[in-house]
């Protein structure tokens, strides 16, 4: 149990890699997507879809965000931050240019290779998206990997549907269909107004060779994970990244834990196979 | 044999090692009895059953700076805390010793806490063997005892004439060279510390009764004040944020508590843990369960600090009792 400190110097995780803010974008009126560079070459930030990382405002503090971008692409590092308290906040009042830090990556991902031939549902709700857009894009980028695809997205109500300018895109390829739904809908609006997962029981989509990827509010996740059982998606066809506090993002703050499993380490992508052997409610 | 030092010689031990670096023990403040550089070997106190708190601060403190910023023009600059204080802490007790050393599981599993990793390297641990248990103490049954020397880096016992010297590390070692010793041929008498407390199979015990309504009724009581989590020689929570001052900025850790309101609160509202009794549960789960399925031991180290500070009685030993009685039941 006991390991042996050792004299050599170890490099501190605590300290983020400098970082500029290159783009900062209003999503919905309370979500933006940051964009941001590193600032030293040698600095190496190799991630994929559904790790995260802690962006810092320094002064106010760091938190820990999905990455919304996909590292092949190199168009730097995107975070979708909803304004919700004084870190985001902070954030939120950051200009183009403005210097930052960036700790990460960490977490595990979502398996994409593994999912390879598979029909894929997307479900995602708010800005429980964000971790879902580099899963979409890298599908989207290597289509013919993939069978039929299903893009689930809801939101409380029409204006706070994230990533509202890439939904004609993301519909574009053959066998690929996007649904959207509100809570609550507005004059605007025209499309379905319903909770994700009684619109996901109507889709009624096969479990035959799919994978079901959610994220969302807790609550949210919980009757999604009823409805793709109820459809008879097993469950390790469903995949869900979880949510947690967490202050370190290395297994040691202890905030993110459910029961002896890290959100931070061992997830945050969980299978429903392993939900189901927590032994703490998330 | 065993190898002795005086009382004279180890006072001027001591008086040597501050020359040299920090030197850290027992001492009267207020009413306590808190470890604490000292100046001087007056102030340090030799006979104590234990100090209010572990020596934990001295390798996790309270608040730590992780790195600080320069800001220049539109540059910021980080600079990593380095620690190069050499310190020797005497007087530690088996219990607390051990406390630091279970919590290198956490701190130094890859990649390392650079901070904690530094203070241990840079802090030699001399022991003191207890030679009257307090009434709240049950080291025995967790696994320990009274002399366990295998965590500190020197061992200490008090015998007639001063103290048997056990050197455990080649750090160790290094702190005792050119320090004279007396060979004895005096048999060292451990003395017995309550071994009622029935923690064996507790673990197995924890996950059958992990459901059930002990642990709200438990919480009822509980006021989360947090003293558990802050004398606890192995609570290791934290909290990160930032802190200003005149333009400097410090990213600051500092002691958290799985017991206070909104510890796993996320953003949006959502907390799995809102009540008390399965914050509750979390504080002695950690301990009895995850900590062991992670790193091996429970991680309590029977010190009794909780025991006597919870101010409406939250007894780990009664819990430990009453959840092996519900394991039973359970069957």
């Amino acid at each position: 149990m006991v390991k042996e400190a050792t004299e050599k110097v170890i490099p501190n995780p605590f300290v983020p890699y400098p970082a500029t803010l290159t783009s900062s974008v209003d999503l919905t009126t309370d979500v933006k997507l940051f964009t941001l560079e590193l600032d030293r070459p040698e600095d190496e930030f190799d991630y994929k879809p559904g790790q995260f990382a802690f962006v810092s405002a320094f002064g106010v503090g760091e938190g820990p965000f999905g990455l919304a971008s996909v590292a092949y692409r190199k168009e730097g590092l995107q975070f979708a931050v909803r304004r919700v308290g004084t870190v985001t906040n902070a954030l939120h009042q950051l200009e183009p240019g403005a210097k930052t830090g960036v700790r990460g990556p960490f977490g595990n991902f979502f398996p994409l290779d593994d999912y390879k031939g598979k029909n894929i549902i997307i479900i995602g709700g708010g800005i429980g998206f964000a971790p879902l857009r580099p899963v979409i894009t890298t599908i989207l980028d290597n289509r013919e990997d993939y069978g039929e695809v299903l893009i689930l997205n809801g939101a409380r109500s029409p204006s706070d549907l994230c990533f509202a300018s890439e939904f004609d895109d993301w519909a574009k390829p053959p066998r690929t269909k996007v649904e959207l739904t509100v809570d609550a809908g507005d004059d605007n609006w025209n499309g379905r107004v319903a909770l994700i997962p009684d619109v996901l029981a109507e889709l009624g989509p096969s479990p035959k060779d799919a994978i079901a990827i959610i994220c969302g509010p807790p609550i949210m996740i919980k009757f999604t994970l009823t409805r793709l059982k109820n459809l008879g998606f097993g469950d390790e066809q469903i995949v869900t990244t979880l949510e947690g506090k967490m202050k370190c993002g290395l297994g040691k703050c202890f905030r993110c834990n459910v029961g002896e499993k890290y959100v931070c380490r061992d997830g945050p992508v969980f299978t429903f196979a392993e939900i189901s052997q927590f032994i703490e409610q998330f | 044999m065993t190898k002795i030092l005086g009382k004279t010689g180890l006072e001027s031990w001591l008086h040597n090692i501050m020359q040299e670096r920090a030197l850290v023990a027992p001492k009267h403040v207020g009413d306590l009895i808190l470890f604490d550089p000292v100046q001087s070997v007056d102030e340090v106190v030799f006979d104590y059953e234990n100090t209010n708190l572990s020596p934990k601060e001295f390798f996790f403190p309270r608040t730590d700076t992780l790195f600080t910023t320069k800001s220049q023009d539109n540059d910021v600059e980080l600079i990593p805390t380095i620690i190069d204080q050499e310190t020797v802490i005497f007087g530690i007790r088996p219990c607390d010793a051990r406390g630091i050393a279970m919590l290198d599981g956490p701190y130094l599993d890859d990649p390392a806490d650079s901070l904690w990793a530094q203070h241990r390297n840079k802090t030699t641990m001399i022991g003191l063997s207890c030679t009257k248990p307090a009434p709240q103490c049950f080291c025995t049954s967790v696994g320990s005892a009274p002399n366990d020397s295998s965590s500190v880096d020197i061992m200490l016992t008090e015998v007639d004439d001063g103290y048997a010297v056990e050197a455990v590390t080649e750090k160790g070692e290094r702190l005792l060279q050119g320090v004279e010793l007396k060979e004895s041929d005096v048999t060292l008498s451990a003395p017995s510390c309550d071994t009622s407390v029935p923690a064996e199979g507790i673990v197995e015990t924890v996950k059958k009764v992990f459901d059930s309504p002990y642990w709200s009724r438990l919480a009822d009581r509980c006021i989360h004040c947090n003293v558990c989590a802050y004398v606890c020689p192995t609570c290791y929570c934290f909290d990160i944020r930032d802190r200003t001052d005149k333009g400097k900025i410090e990213r600051i850790r500092t002691w958290e508590s799985c017991q206070s309101k909104g510890f796993t609160r996320i953003a949006g509202g959502h907390d799995p843990r809102a009540d008390k009794g399965s914050r509750l549960r979390q504080r002695f789960c950690h301990k009895l369960l995850y900590f062991p399925q992670q790193f091996g031991p429970l991680s309590c180290v029977g010190c009794g600090r909780c025991v006597v500070s919870c101010p409406v009685n939250i007894d780990i030993r009664e819990i430990i009792s009453d959840l092996q009685e519900l394991g039973a039941k359970v069957g």
